[in-house]
């Protein structure tokens, strides 16, 4: 290990005496949109005299780029704005500032560019893609209600976790393998209605990325993926309101200039009313339920000066469920990010972050016994990141980040006439420092490596047991307030390398280390939002993951197709899963109940995309395997895990009829999760039970589905827009399966039967949306 | 958190289209597999084991009988007996009467394999009321039950509940986990399959004291009808690989008649 570290020190001088010593010129800025003053992400600002070079915006909107003494001309360029030149004589640094006009949206001059055309075969980003929430605006969806986790289902590698969810799994990975990252903070329970939605309004959300495991070293502590999601900065030209009508949500948006072209604020804010039927049900076991979430998303960011700029932005959101007074469940999140982007110079940026963030549910039960518990994770972050901007063939990235978690497994706060106790508080300090260059070593070559460095420290307060096989506490210590129970150091190395062979064609590879100190304990198919995140501890060891894949990308017609083919392997060790019967409900001793374990997961991925035209759209196809191996599972041998898939195929197709109607369909296709079926029968006390043999030996029939959408613009004037968007859920009626049972016959005593449970066959939504 | 969750779905199932059918699925067989059941109860016997063997699935629910074994149980004072087979798999004692405190041992010889299991009966548990509650959902009536717990660490119960004198094949496990030495009140919930009550059905509940590792296996066996990731076999306390359990328990019953 300290080898290593020697190493990497001796590389990270090597590179930062090798970019100091070019001597040129910078030229560097902000590029936004001209008509609400937004930042642009991840465009491209190209060089007329250097075909071969440009440069891409960062996070929030920076570019810069250094050259020679000289006169060019400069064009930036992002997709649905029209691009823009400002040719310039360059003899001192220099500051440019792009402002880009949307393209009209007349059917005979659709021309979109993309962020950069040729991006899939250039960059070295591998296993990663970008999604722009107004570019699968249309995409139709179940209730209507527009949901970014669900979309990015369509992708390769990327799976739902059941019928209908937003939950997913990627290559392989747990659900919570997944870093979701809401402007950084992380979202501990991505989901509402037990799943059926995910938190991100799409109306707040500006922008997600999404990457299956070979993330930048910046990113860390999830072993599969990292959904990073930004949220919309606000209009800082003008005022505007917007919203929308749904069946079983609406939603409002409100932004505007808190000082005009200097600073903005936005609020979006969303609710269901589900329970307002249930109310006006005469089923009087159906009106006192109680059935709802709402979010709120808000930020507001102010221009202090060319060098300084602040943004302040948080998310709070709540699920409510509840029988009249007998039972409650709420749970929510909170986050919170206070960010001070600073330019030190003209190629250093540096950005500061505090981060806060919250998952809690409350539990209430007043029947017979009365009962209020609270359980909650929370985390004070500080991260400091550094971008710097070599000699157009290098860029450079490090910085470091400090969380404290708190773990607050189960907390009583109000009980009568039984006796529980609160459950032993955790507490954890994570650090990580990283270092990562993106260096373009002659043309043809380039390449993004480097690594992070990842501690992690259990703290007392609080008892530590160690158990023995049987899982009764072998030994108990006490550790003092602040005092280190264990400590985790792990060194996670990312590489990741593009060969380009032509303007069209390229060969990428890429291999990382990904490290998990946080584990969520559920033993449900789908998950809970009463999950239990446990940290790493005596007793259970970080979760490791190591991903090699290759790939090879192509694109056709001038970048109007682009092309991928993936493999992946991915090695997992120390997973976690439950002995039989295991007893995860408020236990003290839940450590005890784990097993340990690991996997292996590897695939293919296909995927093909039209970027443009009056129909465009993508097919995704995934080959996998994704196995688990634990000891006295299967006699100890590699068996499918549950979300092992063969086969998996998503088309999306989007068409543009008419300057009014535009029409959308996609079709899903995939293989049966591995489940465990009896395999036989016997009888007790008159009860039939069943018996069973192999773990996921059997499987869930194959799942396939066709969505229909459209969307009718009723007018657009230059103040105001309306518009219905209509969706069919499950159009053709397949009668996909939510769960299989077993049972005694109903009609014959003799006998027991298997039955399907269907969820969603013929869903119809609509939505009705505006803006002015 | 399974109420929220199927509070859930039947909430989303109410307002969309939700169906069931029955349906054929080739499901894996496999080999019949020696399922044993033993009580002994701190009043007098006869006490009766079970032996019979499992079918699969698309079998009818008839288990042959494992007939010839020779069956003996024991205590730890030295007392012994081996039961009488007086139809084929059913094994009867004399009428001799468990008493808490003892540790007794079952053991079968099955064609010269070995199966044993012990099992020590705890003190009795009176039961205080039966009460009837109405249910969350529609206004169904459901049997509950108060007793106090007698304050020792880990004391485990099983409630058998009978309506009109007959069995109902549910299986209701609690413990004293969260209420040592507290009064502890159990609601029965029955399934879907049993019959409603109705005023002047008479129902009957015993409330067995039983060890931990019988809990286990009524617990884990109680589990199997939930939608768990990974079903798997219940926990059984019998030795060799046989399913089932054998249990020596101190009973106490209450009947009551459902009111107006």
């Amino acid at each position: 290990m300290k080898k290593k570290l020697v190493i990497f020190c001796v590389l990270f001088q090597l590179v930062i005496i090798s970019l100091f010593s070019q001597p040129r010129i910078t030229i560097s800025g902000q590029i936004k949109a001209a008509s609400t003053g937004e930042d642009l992400i991840g465009a491209v600002v190209s060089v007329k005299e250097f075909p071969s070079l440009s440069v891409a915006t960062n996070a929030y909107g920076f570019y810069s780029l250094s050259l020679p003494l000289g006169s060019y001309e400069l064009t930036a360029q992002y997709t649905g704005y029209k691009s823009q030149t400002s040719p310039l004589n360059l003899d001192k640094s220099i500051k440019i500032n792009f402002s880009l006009f949307e393209q009209s949206r007349e059917l005979e001059e659709v021309v979109v560019y993309s962020k950069r055309r040729d991006e899939n075969v250039a960059s070295t980003k591998m296993g990663m893609v970008k999604l722009d929430p107004t570019e699968i605006k249309n995409i139709p969806v179940l209730f209507g209600e527009k949901d970014l986790l669900k979309t990015i289902q369509l992708l390769p590698g990327i799976i739902p976790v059941g019928e209908g969810r937003s939950g997913f799994n990627v290559r392989g990975g747990g659900s919570d393998q997944n870093l979701i990252l809401l402007d950084e903070a992380t979202v501990y329970n991505a989901s509402h209605l037990m799943g059926f939605f995910s938190v991100f309004n799409s109306d707040a959300i500006k922008d997600i990325s999404v990457f299956k495991g070979n993330e930048p070293a910046e990113y860390g502590g999830r072993l599969s993926s990292v959904i990073d999601l930004k949220m919309n900065d606000g209009n800082d030209k003008k005022f505007g309101v917007s919203g929308g009508i749904g069946l079983i949500s609406s939603r409002l948006l409100v932004e505007g200039p808190i000082v005009k072209d200097k600073g903005s604020f936005i609020i979006s804010a969303r609710r269901t009313y589900a329970d307002l039927f249930l109310k006006a049900s005469p089923d009087t076991s159906l009106n006192k339920a109680v059935l709802y979430f709402y979010d709120l998303n808000a930020k507001a960011n102010y221009r202090i000066n060319a060098k300084n700029r602040i943004y302040l932005s948080g998310y709070f959101g709540k699920d409510v469920l509840g029988f009249g007074n007998t039972f409650g469940l709420n749970w929510g999140n909170t986050t919170a990010t206070f960010r001070w982007n600073h330019l030190y110079s003209d190629r250093l940026f540096s950005n500061s972050s505090l981060i806060f963030s919250d998952y809690n549910y409350q539990i209430n039960i007043n029947s017979g016994v009365k009962m209020n518990i609270i359980s909650r994770i929370q985390d004070y972050s500080l991260k400091q990141d550094f971008q710097y901007f070599g000699d157009n063939k290098n860029t450079l990235k490090f910085g470091f980040n400090e969380i404290y978690h708190q773990i607050i497994p189960g907390a009583i706060t109000a009980i009568t006439n039984v006796s529980l106790k609160s459950l032993t508080n955790k507490y954890a300090l994570e650090h990580a420092g990283y270092f990562t260059q993106l260096i373009n070593l002659t043309d043809k070559f380039s390449a993004e490596y480097g690594t992070r460095v990842s501690l992690f420290n259990l703290m007392g307060p609080g008892s530590f047991y160690t158990y023995d096989t049987t899982g009764n506490i072998a030994s108990t210590n006490e550790y003092s307030s602040g005092k280190f129970v264990k400590s985790y150091l792990n060194l996670e190395p990312r590489l990741s390398i593009n060969y380009i062979l032509n303007a069209e064609n390229s060969i990428k590879t890429s291999y990382a280390r990904n490290v998990q100190n946080l584990h969520l304990l559920s033993n449900s198919t789908s998950g809970n939002p009463t999950d239990l995140w446990i940290p790493s501890s005596n007793n259970v060891r970080p979760e490791l993951a190591d991903q090699f894949s290759t790939g090879y990308y192509r694109n056709f017609k001038e970048n109007l197709y682009e092309f991928s083919a993936e493999v992946y392997y991915k090695k997992l060790m120390n997973q976690i899963d439950y002995k039989n019967g295991a007893e995860l409900n408020f236990n003290e001793n839940v450590e005890s109940q784990i097993l340990f374990g690991n996997g292996r997961a590897y695939g293919l991925e296909l995927y093909l995309k039209k970027k443009q035209g009056r129909l465009n759209g993508w097919i995704s196809y995934t080959l996998s395997r994704t196995e688990r191996k634990f000891d006295g599972v299967n006699r100890g041998a590699y068996y499918p895990a549950k979300q092992d898939r063969t086969h998996d195929i998503s088309i999306v197709g989007l068409y543009e009829l008419n300057k009014r109607w535009s029409l959308s369909a996609t079709w899903v296709y995939y293989t049966g999760n591995a489940v465990t079926f009896p395999s036989g029968k016997y009888v007790l006390d008159g009860k039939t039970m069943f018996y069973y043999k192999d773990r996921n030996a059997n499987r869930m029939p194959n799942y396939h589905r066709l969505d229909l959408g459209a969307t009718w613009i009723r007018k657009r004037t230059a103040t105001f827009e309306s518009s219905w968007t209509f969706s069919l859920y499950n159009a053709y009626g397949h009668d996909n399966p939510y769960t299989i049972t077993f049972q005694d016959s109903k009609t014959d005593p003799t006998k027991t039967e298997v039955v399907q449970t269907t969820l969603f066959k013929f869903v119809p939504s609509f939505t009705y949306n505006f803006k002015f | 958190m399974r109420n929220g969750s199927i509070l859930v779905l039947i909430l989303v199932a109410s307002f969309f289209t939700s169906c069931k059918k029955i349906i054929h699925l080739d499901l894996n067989t496999s080999s019949p597999q020696l399922f044993i059941e033993g009580n002994i109860y701190d009043h007098s016997g006869p006490f009766t084991v079970k032996l019979y063997y499992s079918v699969n699935f698309d079998q009818s629910n008839n288990y042959p009988p494992a007939v010839g074994a020779i069956v003996s149980i024991a205590d730890d004072v030295g007392n012994s007996e081996q039961l009488t087979e007086k139809s084929p798999g059913m094994f009867y004692s004399s009428s001799w009467r468990g008493i808490s405190g003892r540790t007794y041992t079952l053991r079968v010889n099955l064609s010269g394999k070995i199966y044993s299991a012990t099992s020590t009966m705890p003190p009795a548990t009176q039961i205080a009321s039966i009460f009837f509650q109405k249910s969350l959902f529609g206004n169904e009536l459901f049997t509950g039950i108060d007793f106090s717990d007698n304050g020792n660490s880990s004391n485990y119960y099983r409630l058998v509940y009978f309506v009109n004198n007959v069995q109902q094949s549910e299986i209701h496990v609690t413990d004293n986990r969260l209420s040592q030495g507290k009064t502890i009140s159990y609601l029965i919930r029955p399934s879907d399959s049993a019959p409603k009550l109705k005023s002047g059905d008479k129902v009957t509940i015993r409330l067995e004291a039983i060890d931990q590792r019988v809990f286990e296996y009524l617990r884990t066996a109680s589990q199997m009808r939930g939608q768990s990731a990974s079903p798997a076999n219940p926990i059984s306390n019998i030795t060799n690989g046989a399913l089932g359990y054998f249990n020596a328990s101190a009973t106490r019953s209450l009947s009551a008649i459902v009111p107006q």
